[in-house]
């Protein structure tokens, strides 16, 4: 047994020599390898940001026509930029329309996904799973690709140009429902006969069990489907006319419409597109561990 | 407190058969334990009662109401589960009262009242103002049973409460399952699957195997009288040995034969059908002593395993090609390989049909056998 165990030692001893691995050499090679890396991401971060980065730079400047390397130095014009695009340009009102509009639909599609996925875990209704397949479906016809008939039911109903044109057709959300159905399933069977047991009715479990006990990937869940709603452009570019109800999104291109010299001012776009940038920095800066929670969740 | 009476209840999962047409007794007050091997239907039995399955066939009943179709909340049932099932973003007291207040049957005062007197009885009132997640496991099935007190049902079902506690808390926690029903005397239906705690808490015992009720009895009567070679070798401890013999007879004499041994057989019922034919012959491990001298009924047999358990040594042993284990006196000098000469205590002789399972004969005679799980008829 020991004498086995000594011959063990000394060929793996022996063998680590052959491979002329001392210590100090191995951590030496450790540290380049960390080097590398370090030195890897950070090239791929800079790359990344780097249009957000001129972005910011531009929108200090008076004109924002970058030609040169050393058009780059960041301008002395930042807070006369930013209030003449907030106030002087009314760049808030079309802020307010998004931050409304992302509002309206998390708060929408949280109430039909939470229905939707107790419904789907808990109820035991004839083709439960091919109605389920069938939410799933949808996936397959997000916005763009319905814009058409969409457009036309929008219109018939008298609801073009309003509000709810903007609001309703993102209220279904089949990610949400597939994303919360997967998190119910992961909670205890025991708990909700528990309820059945006890009497606890479904809408009545639903606020006081599943949503407490869902916290983080409600939260998580409404990031995401936040941030998907404030960069929506091309549908209330098209269904939206009156400017007083655009989003921040179409409003960028609005801005641009305002130089008067048939320049494009580049700085007040830029401008705007770092002021729209702000609220999905802030949540996803806020609700970032809970964001992973989601995605962890996903992956078990 | 009510009594609960299955009638041919049968449930099948997708053309699986879980419970197979039983038929069960519960008197009001008893305390009943359902036992057998996971996959028996003992789980599926305890929830078509509470009504989270529904049976495929049969009634039941509770009192004199027929409840088959009924919801789980209508049927005035508590149930405690395995992983105690408690709300984790809950305090120990939103727990205990979050059925209560949902069912609103109850004043405040009254649910005050109750969760003061549970908690009281069940040494958890210092804890209500934590987290299941801040509470041990035995705190945290003391927090469950707390909420099945606090309805005051008509029948608390039980599913395997004590299995996720460690050894020593579910002795402690057994006894105190004992203390509680004995206190409160509501109708109780106990799954498990360790027959110790099966046989301990239970005043009637239901073994079940494979969808069917083997017995039902008390837990003494269960060891002393099993009615199929199911529930002999299930209850007991090393389970009861089972030796292929052939019965033979001469005048009124019956025995046991074996290739290497001959055990008289004392008079009883179902010998004489039993006599040329072939027999399982039970015998428990306690019933085989190791002998000083060979006699008449003493056999040979060879030890091949040991083991020491501090109030006896257990012995495995084979004749010819027959193994079986007996409990010998501690401190026995017998060594792996040794021979011994082995007595059997016949008055605890079982014989089972080797076709059917079914019992034969006891060679002490039973009272009569009181199969109450069974409604007459």
């Amino acid at each position: 047994m020991l004498g086995s165990l000594l011959t063990a030692l000394t060929a793996a001893v022996e063998r680590s020599q052959a491979a002329g691995r001392t210590t100090s050499e191995r951590i030496r090679r450790f540290e380049t390898e960390q080097l590398t890396l370090h030195v890897l991401a950070a090239t791929v971060v800079f790359l990344i940001v780097l249009p957000v980065l001129i972005a910011a730079l531009v929108s200090t400047k008076r004109a924002g026509i970058v030609t040169s390397i050393g058009d780059l130095v960041p301008g002395g014009h930042a807070l006369s930029n930013y209030r003449r695009a907030l106030i002087g340009l009314e760049f808030w009102r079309f802020m307010l329309n998004s931050f409304v509009m992302s509002v309206a639909v998390v708060v929408g599609k949280l109430i039909v996904s939470l229905l939707a996925a107790l419904v789907i875990v808990y109820y035991r209704f004839p083709y439960k799973n091919a109605v389920f397949l069938f939410i799933l479906f949808t996936l397959l016809l997000p916005v763009p690709v319905r814009f058409v008939p969409l457009y036309r039911l929008t219109t018939e109903l008298g609801m073009g140009n309003t509000f709810f044109a903007i609001t309703v057709p993102y209220l279904a959300s089949a990610t949400t429902v597939f994303i919360l159905r997967q998190h119910f399933l992961s909670i205890p069977a025991s708990l909700v006969e528990t309820a059945k047991v006890d009497g606890v009715g479904p809408l009545r479990f639903l606020w006081s069990v599943l949503v407490p006990m869902s916290r983080a990937v409600l939260v998580g869940v409404s990031v995401i489907m936040f941030v998907y709603t404030w960069n929506q452009y091309l549908w209330p570019l098209v269904i939206i006319n009156a400017e007083n109800l655009q989003v921040a999104q179409v409003g960028l291109n609005l801005l641009r419409g305002q130089a008067s010299t048939g320049e494009v001012a580049w700085s007040m776009v830029m401008t705007g597109s770092i002021l729209t940038l702000l609220p999905p920095l802030a949540l996803l800066m806020l609700f970032r561990r809970q964001l992973l929670e989601t995605f962890t969740i996903q992956q078990k | 407190m009510t009594d609960v009476t299955l009638q041919n209840v049968r449930k099948e999962f997708d053309g699986v058969v879980a419970v197979k047409n039983i038929d069960l007794q519960i008197p009001d007050g008893a305390f009943v334990t359902v036992v057998g091997p996971s996959g028996c239907g003992k789980s599926t039995t305890l929830r078509l009662i509470a009504g989270l399955e529904q049976a495929t066939d049969g009634t039941i009943q509770m009192g004199n109401q027929d409840v088959t179709g009924v919801e789980p909340k209508d049927r005035d049932v508590a149930m405690v589960f395995q992983n105690y099932a408690l709300y984790p973003h809950m305090t120990a007291r939103r727990n205990i009262t979050f059925g209560m207040k949902s069912a609103g049957d109850f004043s405040d005062e009254e649910i005050d009242r109750q969760v003061e007197e549970a908690t009281a009885v069940l040494d958890i009132d210092d804890l209500l103002d934590r987290k299941p997640g801040e509470l041990s496991g035995g705190e945290r099935q003391r927090v469950a049973l707390g909420r099945a007190l606090v309805r005051d049902p008509e029948v608390f079902l039980m599913d395997e409460p004590l299995s996720n506690l460690d050894a020593k808390l579910r002795i402690k926690m057994r006894a105190e399952l004992a203390k509680l029903h004995s206190e409160f005397g509501t109708t109780t239906i106990y799954v498990t699957h360790d027959q110790t705690e099966a046989l301990t808490l239970g005043d009637r015992v239901v073994v079940m195997n494979d969808g069917r009720i083997q017995q039902v009895d008390s837990p003494q009567r269960l060891y002393d009288y099993p009615e199929t070679r199911f529930v002999a070798e299930f209850i007991g401890d090393p389970a009861m040995n089972m030796l292929s013999v052939d019965i033979s007879r001469d005048g009124t004499e019956y025995e046991a034969v074996g290739p290497t041994f001959r055990i008289p057989l004392p008079e009883g019922d179902g010998l004489e059908t039993a006599a040329g034919a072939k027999a399982l012959l039970g015998v428990r491990p306690e019933s085989l002593s190791v002998a000083d001298s060979a006699d008449r009924s003493s056999f040979a047999a060879e030890v091949t395993v040991t083991e020491p358990l501090g109030d006896s040594l257990l012995l495995e042993c084979r004749t010819g090609d027959q193994e079986f284990k007996l409990h010998a006196e501690p401190r026995t000098a017998v060594e792996p390989g040794d021979r011994v000469a082995l007595t059997v205590e016949t008055e605890r002789l079982h014989l089972f049909d080797p076709q059917t399972g079914e019992a034969i004969y006891h060679a002490a005679a039973a009272e009569s056998s009181e199969r109450s799980g069974v409604p007459a008829g």
